[in-house]
């Protein structure tokens, strides 16, 4: 008896936190929140500047060990649909600015980063999970979010980019 | 014992399976009207599917007219048209609104920051202190510094201070002379009044100095 007790609270408990996953908030469907933030470049940068675009925005921190895969994996593909009006935007969360540039240095990759300090903006797209990557479409919505990284990725952001961008 | 086991494993089984079940069906069921939304929109498509071949007078209808959109689909076009207006003017409303709500006349300080020339001086960012409070700190993107050199003027801020004497310290950081960091600040005492408060930031070039200028202007 007491097994079979163990066993459904296991059972339910596994149930709960998957429901809680699902049921966690995310900025789909919703007007992306606008921001500026400073650039690697010393140039600062607005997200409603690229209004009319696809943009994608990767939040990445230093201590995420997807967020170096990613980097490598956004970069191809901002190569590739820059001239298709794709724009890739890199937000790191790091609070250490100075370690957080050199990482992005030591990246190299050819889309602008950004050093979001204070983790307003974090706040304001709801982070929960290092790294995420949100797609948003020409009028401005946030619709599609995607958590962390793995391998094979690179072609589902495929998919949604080219769909995007046929919109 | 063991058969108690198994039944209530097997029942919590069952009522995970169905949740899981309902969960994809609920994600899949907003596909379903895209699908029957064809034959709304078309309705003239819709009608010979329907048309028996006996019912002749349906055929000179449809094809007397084929590219003419139907008079109910006119009708409700304008209803949305008319319906987006209404959306239009009640958001206009509700701006004027919320503006004298929030912002009445007699407390209100708007603070506008206009460029001029700007050979000696880049601007990067401005934070705005009154009375000690940091009430704004700006980033300005290069398109923005743009359209401020080409004479555009930006409300930075509009906020509520009570009547009475106030101080106003704005920091400019940017590029300066020869690409150097720069960063000055410009302060000002003012007296408010029961009116509305008008300042102006400006940011000029001192020729003979080679060195820009920042001033802040209050507007009687």
């Amino acid at each position: 008896m007491r097994r079979a007790f163990l066993l459904g609270c296991l059972i339910l408990g596994t149930a709960m936190a998957g429901s809680s996953l699902a049921a966690a908030p995310t900025m789909v469907g919703k007007e992306a929140p606008d921001f500026v933030l400073r650039g690697l470049d010393g140039r600062n940068l607005r997200l409603s500047e690229y209004r009319g675009q696809v943009v994608l925005v990767n939040f990445w921190a230093r201590w995420a060990g997807d967020s170096r895969q990613e980097m490598s994996a956004l970069d191809r593909i901002n190569t590739t649909y820059q001239r298709a009006g794709l724009v890739v935007i890199g937000v790191s969360v790091d609070e250490d600015l100075r370690r957080a540039q050199e990482f992005a240095v030591a990246m190299g990759v050819s889309y602008p980063i950004l050093f979001d300090t204070g983790s307003e903006i974090g706040k304001d797209y709801l982070l929960q999970k290092m790294p995420m990557t949100i797609l948003v479409d020409r009028a401005g919505v946030v619709r599609y979010s995607i958590v962390g990284f793995k391998r094979g990725d690179e072609r589902i952001f495929l998919d949604q980019i080219r769909a995007l961008l046929r919109e | 014992m063991n058969l108690k086991v198994r039944v209530v494993s097997i029942l919590v089984y069952g009522v995970l399976s169905a949740a899981n079940a309902a969960a994809p069906a609920a994600a899949a069921a907003p596909a379903t009207p895209p699908a029957a939304a064809p034959s709304e929109q078309n309705p003239a498509a819709a009608t010979p599917a329907a048309a028996t071949p006996g019912t002749d007078s349906a055929t000179p209808a449809a094809a007397a007219a084929p590219d003419a959109p139907p008079a109910e689909l006119k009708t409700l076009d304008q209803e949305v048209q008319s319906l987006k207006k209404d959306v239009i003017d009640l958001n206009k409303d509700l701006f004027v609104l919320q503006e004298e709500l929030l912002f009445p006349a007699n407390t209100q300080v708007a603070l506008y920051i206009s460029m001029d020339v700007g050979t000696f001086f880049a601007l990067d960012s401005v934070t705005v202190k009154i009375d000690n409070k940091e009430v704004k700190n700006y980033l300005y993107t290069a398109r923005e510094a743009d359209a401020l050199l080409k004479g555009g003027v930006q409300q930075i801020y509009l906020g509520n201070l009570k009547v009475g004497k106030h101080e106003l310290v704005a920091f400019f950081t940017g590029k300066g002379p020869v690409e150097r960091a720069y960063k000055r600040g410009a302060t000002i005492s003012f007296d408010k009044g029961v009116g509305a408060k008008y300042l102006e930031l400006k940011i000029t070039d001192r020729v003979p100095k080679h060195q820009p200028e920042f001033m802040i202007k209050d507007w009687e």
